[in-house]
């Protein structure tokens, strides 16, 4: 074999991975089952001259990395279900001043504390609606460790790009397993920065409407008068209750991540263009569907799966496609059925798409998406 | 497309996951793909405990284990929550003091003195390692060489001959072994 594999752990992977992407602040409050990305970033962030700071909360932490992200940091933090509740007003804060951060949710089972050291995928919604208002936000599932390292990465990149909160949505399992990971040379990872306005440039908005829709950010000490606020606001950063003008700046926010979906969804399809059953699944659970769709193609069974790798915004094209091509469509999650009711949402025919959810801290394992089709089929 | 897996099924605290994660690199070592996970619980100690491999060349298969080929036990609450996993003909190795009552079925069973090895080089927390060397012997999974390499990187300096001479002592055990298959 002549590429070097490493082996490394999901949350590791992570850590490794926002290093790489250029990440500088984290502040964090350590919670199973991310615990390991803080330890990681507190031991690995200063020998880059990063800083780390573990916060006295979760609201605070992400307060603490969008402080970071305006004074020209890339910035993460890292929670579970618990925390990321917290951090929902925050959340939206971002997504309103447009701050770049990555924000890293590892699934345990909830609701409240609920199991924390087992798996679930019950912050599908919360990930996309958690905040209020309408919002923007980006959503990445990594399935693998290797990708993990490969999504957190992209996570940054497009923060930066769009000027946006990313986050990074995967369950217990993946956090703490150990896979063999091709990690890219140092030099060879793709890094996006902000676009930064030009220093001397008078008269500088902050939210300025440009075409492709993201306002240049200002870098810290370049002099230009800058005000952020979480309140709507015009291109000057004040704050605003005219309806014409705060039609428009919501909506420059909203039209920001939808007008380039282009640039963001990202799908996984296998065996999916002659499919008369797909499935539809993220994370772990996809990596199940994976082996049963093998397994049914070896019995003859025209099965296909589709993975959502970008999350949010739902990759609503290619899931009607898919989904519209097929006779039944299966969704496997350990909730009780928030993918499921999206993809209902899409198809021609809400009455074809089935369930099959776990709830109990346990995974759902090939066998039992493979039966399910089998009796699918039967019926 | 070729699969392997492995169990080491304890109790908290035998080093059941530092165990497979020493596996897990001597693979590495050998160029082999694998996926390593675990039972991770509130209890640190006692209870239900056991870490998982599965070797296969497809990296983006399901890591989790569905049937197992191999199990290693180190206590009865091990094995008896494991087998019901454990595939037909499987390669059953358990600890002859910690699993009084060996299980039944159609296994390829090894009763070791596991833990009396390990008292015997002076401690009982090497027990782990005595049934990788073991489990690696009878199995073939992974080379003597890769896996003393393992041993290495993954324990502390200041116990590498212990657990060196503890992989020997494993890999030493399949000559005495007391082998029972029931029919």
């Amino acid at each position: 074999m002549t590429k070097t594999l490493t082996p490394v752990a999901g949350n590791h992977a992570c850590a490794l991975a926002a290093i790489a992407a250029g990440c500088r602040f984290f502040a964090g409050y350590p919670i199973t089952p991310s615990s390991e990305i803080a330890e990681f970033m507190s031991r690995e962030l200063p020998r880059v001259d990063g800083v780390f700071i573990q916060m006295e909360d979760e609201i605070a932490s992400i307060a603490a990395i969008i402080g970071a992200s305006l004074g020209g940091s890339k910035t993460m933090t890292a929670t579970s279900g618990p925390g990321f509740s917290l951090m929902q007003e925050n959340l939206g804060y971002a997504a309103m001043t447009e701050t770049p951060c990555v924000i890293i949710n590892v699934m345990r089972g909830g609701p409240s504390t609920g199991m924390p050291t087992r798996p679930a995928q019950g912050d599908i919604m919360q990930a996309r609606w958690g905040s209020h208002g309408d919002h923007p936000i980006i959503v990445v599932a990594p399935a693998s460790v290797q990708e993990i390292h490969s999504e957190t990465i992209r996570a940054f990149n497009l923060a930066e790009e769009f000027r946006t909160p990313v986050v990074v949505l995967y369950d217990e399992i993946v956090a703490h397993l150990m896979e063999m990971v091709e990690l890219p040379a140092a030099g060879t990872i793709k890094q996006v920065d902000r676009k930064w306005a030009d220093a001397a440039q008078a008269n500088y908005l902050p939210y300025a409407e440009t075409p492709d829709l993201v306002p240049p950010m200002s870098r810290p000490g370049d002099g230009h008068r800058v005000h952020v606020t979480g309140l709507t606001h015009t291109p000057d950063g004040f704050p605003t209750q005219k309806p014409d003008l705060a039609d428009r700046a919501l909506m420059r926010i909203l039209d920001k991540i939808e007008k380039n979906r282009g640039k963001i969804e990202k799908i996984e399809a296998i065996e999916t263009d002659d499919a008369d059953i797909l499935i539809v699944a993220i994370g772990i659970v996809a990596r199940a569907a994976r082996s049963a769709v093998a397994s049914l193609r070896s019995e003859g069974i025209k099965v296909g799966l589709l993975r959502p790798v970008t999350l949010w915004p739902f990759p609503e094209a290619a899931v009607r496609a898919a989904a519209n091509n097929a006779r039944v469509v299966l969704v496997p999650e350990m909730n009780t059925g928030q993918l499921n009711r999206e993809v209902e949402r899409l198809v021609d025919a809400p009455a074809k798409v089935a369930g099959l959810h776990r709830v109990d801290g346990e995974p759902i394992a090939p066998g039992e998406i493979a039966a399910r089709i089998r009796e699918m089929i039967a019926q | 497309m070729a699969r392997t897996e492995i169990r080491l099924a304890g109790s908290g605290g035998q080093g059941l996951i530092l165990g497979m994660h020493i596996l897990f690199r001597a693979l590495g070592i050998e160029g082999k793909r694998a996926a390593q996970s675990q039972s991770y619980e509130p209890t640190s100690r006692g209870g239900f405990c056991y870490s998982d491999l599965v070797v296969s060349d497809d990296a983006a298969g399901y890591p989790l284990v569905t049937g197992l080929d191999m199990i290693a036990g180190l206590s009865q609450i091990g094995v008896d929550r494991s087998m019901a996993m454990a595939k037909a003909g499987s390669l059953v190795l358990i600890d002859e003091r910690l699993v009084p009552r060996p299980p039944e079925g159609l296994h390829d069973l090894h009763i070791l003195p596991i833990t009396t090895r390990a008292i015997a080089l002076g401690s009982a927390r090497v027990a782990n390692i005595v049934a990788l060397g073991a489990l690696a012997r009878l199995s073939g999974v992974v080379s003597k060489d890769a896996l003393m390499e393992a041993v290495r990187l993954e324990t502390p300096k200041k116990f590498a001959e212990l657990n060196l001479a503890a992989l020997e002592e494993g890999f030493a055990l399949q000559a005495g072994v007391v082998a029972t298959e029931p029919a």
